[in-house]
């Protein structure tokens, strides 16, 4: 199936009633969610996931995609008007978005947002169209090493590219790595840290993690912020125009940091937070009047949002044509897709390309929607920032709990949810990066089995892994980039001293 | 001894590492595979073992933020501890009494102890929330919610 082929299969899942009213379900919750302060594209992600229970994957999926890059799309709004990101992928957005509205450009920001997302958005789902199907050709010969190498650069990649120390984030991925073994390994069938539970012969789902670490830990810390400022109805938004010389202004920065956010949105560990900070860095960089950004630039809000919302989609090129997640957030996709008995990698586009290709059309329309949404509606919409913040938390609670009791009607689950809520929350005030926890967690199940699978080719002899060209390259770029994090401080110091 | 916040969750860790080692060496063997059960959880203890001894002896300085970030009032601590203990109460009770009454009763018991004081919407609000959720779950989706006391 060529490519136009496979968009017009697309097209006829996207298009049908149903594709359409669960792309804009998902763009809207995505967007919802992702305007409030505290709660991440990971939270809305997990939270979505019990409605798909029983649904048809195509539209399940198209749903779910659209609450990822929904939450993303409107993260800049609370970025803007409270200053006070929405998602960590915004936080570089609020650097000019947030002096702009209190200059009284509050509609103009975020129209630039708006537009900036969409055209990011459309590039990298172009892009991502013609990367995804090469990739997924060229995986298909991929052997368990090869696998077991590739997964073995994202768990390294996420780590050093974490904010903070590099060894508690490798901390966090090892621990999370831990908590997958628990469980009956399904291998030889040995039951590992049971302390003889029935509760924990499947081990943990990976939907009591995700809400745990992430739901229920932004909820706590809302708990402690909860008389930080929400949105107050005299706050006026400005005019939403934008004239010829703004449109002017931003059209080189957001074909710029399309492409840039795109690429580094398909490496492993980067994601739409890393993309929007270099995206700011690099316009400020080649900028004639570098000493506007942070005022009030066009070019401050128009680079970081084309940028994260181009990641965000090329985020999906890993997931869809390896099935390997490259960051927190798509592991917990990968959880979505797994929840709907759908594995991705390099068989989905020829085995189920209703849902390949769907998902790719889904997002040209989704973007289309979200622009509607957060253009001539973000007056409305931007009323949601005013619900009460403890009305919020009690509602987040309650729709964690209902979700993981609506995978297993277990009580224990719930218990479970707590602590890992707990521990989320511990993470958080000590400063332990929650993404490669969640990473290693997805990963670790598949990352042992690879291992193993490699091990019993090779009769129990490790060199499989440098023998062949191809692991051998990604366990030493797994190695150095361990490197990267050195080189900034060492940079920063540079820098520093310098000034 | 344990003067930084790093040598007091590195001996945490440490512990950690050591009883999930401990266990992983006593896993039951398998003769019919080359690599057994214990070989990955084995790594990982080790590696976390280096790992925690890593961050005991590491000599990064905790930045301001970061003592900012964990530098909870006491005040606040007792809100969370409430919250969970509230959490707690619900998990106990709902199968039990059922999802509407619990939920309802949570989500205006914990907004107000929050201090959402506009006692009317949160009323209603807490009352909506469950009912047109145990529809859409039960009826719409088919997923069965405890009902509890309740007839329906």
């Amino acid at each position: 199936m060529d490519a136009f082929q496979g968009l017009w299969t697309g097209f006829q899942v996207a298009l049908s009633i149903e594709g359409i009213m669960f792309v804009l379900i998902g763009v809207v919750v995505g967007t919802l969610i992702g305007m409030m302060p505290g709660l991440g594209p990971i939270s809305a992600i997990a939270i979505m996931i019990p409605i798909t229970y029983g649904m048809d994957p195509a539209p399940a999926l198209v749903m779910m995609a659209g609450v990822y890059y929904g939450a993303v799309f409107g993260g800049s709004t609370s970025s803007i008007l409270l200053n006070a990101p929405g998602i960590a992928g915004t936080v570089a957005t609020s650097f000019d978005g947030y002096p702009m509205a209190n200059n009284g450009q509050a509609g103009k920001a975020l129209a630039i947002a708006a537009i900036s997302s969409f055209i990011g958005g459309t590039i990298s789902v172009i892009l991502l169209m013609m990367l995804a199907p090469a990739l997924s050709s060229i995986a298909i010969s991929f052997g368990p090493p090869a696998y077991f190498a590739l997964m073995l650069m994202g768990l390294s990649a996420i780590s050093s590219l974490s904010e903070g120390s590099t060894i508690k984030a490798l901390i966090s991925a090892v621990v999370g790595f831990m908590v997958v073994t628990i469980g009956i390994d399904p291998q030889t069938g040995t039951q590992r840290f049971t302390f003889d539970s029935v509760n924990l012969l499947d081990g943990f789902d990976f939907l009591i993690i995700a809400l745990g670490l992430f739901a229920i830990a932004e909820v706590c810390m809302l708990v402690l912020n909860r008389r930080n400022r929400s949105l107050s109805d005299s706050q006026k938004l400005g005019s939403l125009k934008l004239s010829k010389s703004d449109l002017k202004e931003m059209s080189g920065p957001v074909t710029r940091q399309s492409f840039v956010g795109f690429i580094l949105g398909v490496l492993p560990g980067a994601g739409a937070t890393i993309a929007s900070f270099i995206s700011y860095i690099f316009e400020k960089r080649i900028s004639k009047k570098p000493e506007e950004f942070g005022k009030g630039s066009i070019k401050g809000v128009a680079a970081p949002e084309s940028s994260n919302n181009a990641a965000t989609n090329g985020a999906f090129v890993p997931l869809l044509s390896l099935g390997i997640p490259g960051s927190g957030t798509t592991a917990v996709m990968l959880g979505a897709f797994l929840v709907l008995d759908v594995q991705p990698g390099p068989l989905l586009m020829t085995d189920r390309p209703e849902i390949f290709w769907g998902i790719i059309a889904s997002m040209y329309i989704g973007n289309v929607f979200l622009l509607i949404l957060n253009l001539p509606l973000i007056p409305y919409l931007a009323k949601i920032l005013s619900i009460p913040r403890p009305m919020l938390i009690s509602l987040v609670i309650m729709f964690s709990l209902i979700g993981v009791y609506s995978i297993s009607f277990n009580v224990f689950d719930l218990y479970m949810l707590l602590v890992f809520g707990l521990i989320g929350f511990l993470m958080r005030i000590y400063s332990f990066p929650a993404p490669p926890f969640i990473l290693a967690f997805i990963l670790g199940g598949m990352m042992e089995q690879s291992f193993r699978q490699s091990m019993t080719i090779s009769n129990g002899d490790l060199s499989i892994f440098v023998s062949s060209p191809l692991p051998l390259t990604l366990i030493i770029i797994s190695l150095l980039s361990f490197l990267v994090p050195g080189i900034l401080k060492w940079r920063k110091n540079r820098y520093i001293s310098k000034v | 001894m344990l003067k930084t916040m790093n040598q007091r969750i590195g001996l945490v860790l440490f512990l950690l590492a050591a009883s999930y080692l401990f266990l992983s060496y006593q896993l039951p063997s398998y003769p019919y595979t080359a690599i057994d059960a214990d070989v990955i959880p084995k790594g990982l203890g080790w590696l976390l073992l280096v790992l925690s001894v890593c961050l005991f002896f590491s000599r990064a300085i905790e930045t301001d933020a970061e003592k900012e970030k964990r530098a909870i009032p006491k005040k606040e601590v007792l809100v969370l501890v409430t919250v969970f203990a509230m959490i707690f109460v619900y998990i106990l009770l709902f199968e039990l009494i059922g999802f509407v009454i619990m939920t309802a009763l949570f989500i205006f018991v914990c907004s107000w102890f929050l201090g959402y004081d506009k006692w009317k919407t949160n009323l209603i609000v807490s009352i909506l929330f469950p009912v047109a959720l145990y529809g859409i779950f039960v009826f719409a989706l088919g997923i069965v919610l405890p009902k509890g006391i309740l007839p329906i």
